[in-house]
């Protein structure tokens, strides 16, 4: 895998209107592209708000971020050609079938005709949805609509993935599906940036990871090396708990 | 282009889903259109035929008794019952009850005492070495009194009618009976027989004429004001299920990720804005088809829309642009569909109510006329008023079409500021 990074983030902060801590606090990040890079972090540490930057979905307050060479500013237009983004909400329409759903969203990045229909038949049949396909999804399960969710994000073939959460709350087979495509899917060399409050998952899951808490990063890695570093932890949820404590959050 | 055809694809298939937004667009407004102009049809049959119930006990069997009841009958908008066996009592019982808006009681010999007071009148003017031109009645030379009973509920303008319509009468019946006096005197004092005056009518004539570019004047009806009035309510309406969606695409997470997607943010919501455009007018002509041919299935009049299409096209698509822009300025502001459907419908009512919707313009005091100025759906409502009741052409609408635009360029300007301030 090339080691050349795809994403570099330098001193990056957001610091929401009315709030008095920043959300994302000089932040600096490299991911390397053909990574599977795990942003890992308590609620409220800033995973979404820095995902959200990196989709060009909220401006920051300083700090830059380059991704593929292309400095994220006003226009993002060439970068969101790139990407794809599979947020943790299920960023679809309920009164549309599952196959409407799809071909909406891939004609909306450009696609038509029968590259598309084959890429929904193939993905559809993919994430073993073919016989739901025409199906309303408000009567999905929560493992089919996540399975369908990242689809969309998936339609034009981006160079960069963003996941947030993309296995949350459903069953362990739609997600042993989910996690192999991605496996799959970054041996043909999409990076992916993705967050997760599993950490055996992400442990079994990411090539490298960042933990981050208040904003900032804490510890970074590759899992082996970060459970090398912390002798006293066995795995990664261990130095997770260790590096961001026991107590609840918000 | 191909992103916008989508965008409006993927609407028009969730609205055609959407099975309450539907009802709330197309047979609320059918059902609304229908009850309303059935029910002010007998409100605008009273404005404008005036046909009020009158009971007359008429005990002068005379010119003036004859001629007042006559008079009565003739002007349209009374609906004359004549019981002269009642007394005072039961006329004022009947009154009372409601069964009649006004009770008239005209005396007994109303006629002799009226000609008896002409005699003494011209018998005045002469010097007195004529002598004693007529025979006078002896002393009955009181002031003919017309007992008139009004309804509490009848309200002043009507009560104004009576009273003028009685004294027109009684002044015609007093200069025919002048007339006639004079005529006989003529006949004893100069042996000039007079022909008599078979036609005695006003020798004034007042011709009334509705101030419209065109002849051919179509008079206000309920079908001419409900129509159009619903008509619009309804394109307003258009209000909620927009909101809705955009609310719902915002909750849902999907509206973020469209804006992960290459391409203007702008075609969301041009695409909303298309499909509810098309709603909009579909409406339009729904309503207007049924003002046309269905109401007059119930017996109302049929909607006359006028001979100025092109105005008509215009206004419509303005009010159409004003209630779609609105829309998407609740939609982009309100937090939660709650809100929006609180916030649009009862800002829709309100505006409805205040931009005469309900109640007509001109049945408006001074202050609310004034008010009604700043509903959009006033605007709309006049310019619609303007072309089926005044024939006017696309230069009289003008003005409306120019703050119905307005509006709805303020409305986007509005819900595109937001949305940036969002986004950062």
């Amino acid at each position: 895998m090339s080691q050349e990074p795809i994403i570099k983030i330098s001193q990056l902060v957001k610091k929401y209107k009315g709030s008095s801590v920043n959300a994302v606090d000089s932040l600096d990040l490299t991911i390397n592209e053909g990574d599977i890079f795990g942003l890992l972090g308590p609620n409220g540490a800033g995973k979404t708000t820095t995902i959200s930057m990196l989709c060009s979905l909220m401006s920051p307050n300083s700090g830059s971020i380059i991704i593929n060479g292309i400095e994220l500013n006003g226009n993002n237009n060439e970068l969101k050609k790139i990407i794809g983004v599979v947020p943790q909400e299920i960023a679809l329409y309920e009164n549309l079938t599952a196959k409407e759903n799809l071909k909406f969203f891939g004609e909306m990045y450009g696609l038509s005709g029968k590259s598309l229909n084959d890429k929904i038949e193939f993905y559809l049949n993919k994430f073993s949805l073919k016989e739901k396909s025409d199906k309303l999804i408000n009567t999905f399960s929560g493992g089919m609509k996540r399975r369908l969710n990242l689809i969309a994000g998936l339609l034009h073939s981006p160079r960069i993935l963003f996941l947030d959460e993309p296995t949350v709350g459903i069953d362990v087979q739609s997600k042993n599906v989910i996690i192999e495509y991605l496996k799959e899917l970054n041996k043909e060399g999409t990076t992916i940036v993705y967050t997760s409050h599993l950490m055996e998952e992400a442990e079994n899951f990411c090539t490298n990871i960042s933990i981050i808490d208040f904003g900032k990063e804490i510890a970074k890695g590759t899992p082996k090396e970060l459970i090398k570093e912390n002798t006293d932890c066995n795995n990664l949820k261990e130095i997770f708990l260790k590096l961001t404590g026991r107590s609840v959050r918000e | 282009m191909n992103r916008l055809l989508a965008s409006i694809k993927k609407e028009l298939l969730l609205l055609s889903r959407d099975r309450a937004g539907l009802a709330m667009l197309f047979l609320m407004p059918v059902f609304l259109v229908l009850v309303m102009t059935l029910l002010q049809d007998s409100t605008f049959k009273k404005l404008n035929e005036k046909q009020l119930p009158i009971l007359i006990v008429n005990h002068d069997a005379d010119t003036f008794g004859i001629n007042i009841v006559k008079g009565l009958n003739s002007a349209n908008f009374f609906k004359v019952s004549e019981d002269n066996n009642l007394s005072k009592k039961e006329l004022e019982k009947q009154i009372e009850k409601g069964n009649y808006l006004i009770g008239i009681i005209i005396n007994e010999n109303s006629t002799n005492l009226i000609k008896n007071s002409i005699k003494q009148k011209i018998q005045s003017q002469f010097p007195e070495e004529v002598g004693e031109l007529f025979e006078i009645d002896g002393n009955k030379t009181d002031q003919v009194k017309v007992e008139i009973f009004f309804d509490p509920v009848l309200k002043n303008s009507y009560k104004q009618s009576i009273m003028g319509a009685l004294k027109q009468f009684s002044a015609m019946v007093e200069a025919k009976l002048m007339f006639e006096i004079y005529s006989s005197l003529f006949d004893e004092l100069l042996e000039i027989e007079l022909k008599p005056t078979e036609n005695f009518s006003q020798l004034v004539f007042f011709d009334e004429k509705y101030a419209a570019s065109d002849q051919n004047l179509i008079i206000p009806n309920s079908v001419q004001h409900n129509v159009p009035a619903w008509t619009i309510f309804a394109m307003f309406f258009i209000v909620i299920p927009l909101a809705s969606n955009i609310i719902k695409e915002r909750q849902s997470g999907v509206s973020e990720r469209l804006r992960t997607i290459p391409g203007s943010n702008l075609i969301g919501i041009l695409a909303k804005a298309k499909t509810y455009f098309i709603v909009g007018f579909i409406q339009a002509i729904l309503m207007l088809m049924i003002g046309i041919w269905l109401l007059p299935v119930f017996g109302l009049p049929s909607l006359q829309i006028g001979k100025n299409g092109l105005s008509l096209l215009f206004v419509t698509i303005a009010i159409i642009m004003a209630a779609t822009s609105y829309g998407i300025v609740i939609g982009t502001i309100a937090n939660s569909e709650q809100q929006s459907s609180i916030f649009g419908s009862i800002s829709v009512v309100i505006l409805a109510a205040i931009g005469g919707v309900w109640v007509p313009n001109f049945m408006m005091s001074d202050l609310m006329v004034n008010v009604s100025k700043i509903s959009p759906l006033n605007w709309g409502l006049n310019a619609y008023y303007d072309i089926f009741l005044r024939n006017s052409g696309l230069y009289d609408v003008l003005p409306s079409i120019g703050l119905l635009v307005g509006f709805a360029f303020v409305c986007l300007l509005i819900s595109l500021y937001y949305s940036r301030k969002v986004k950062t």
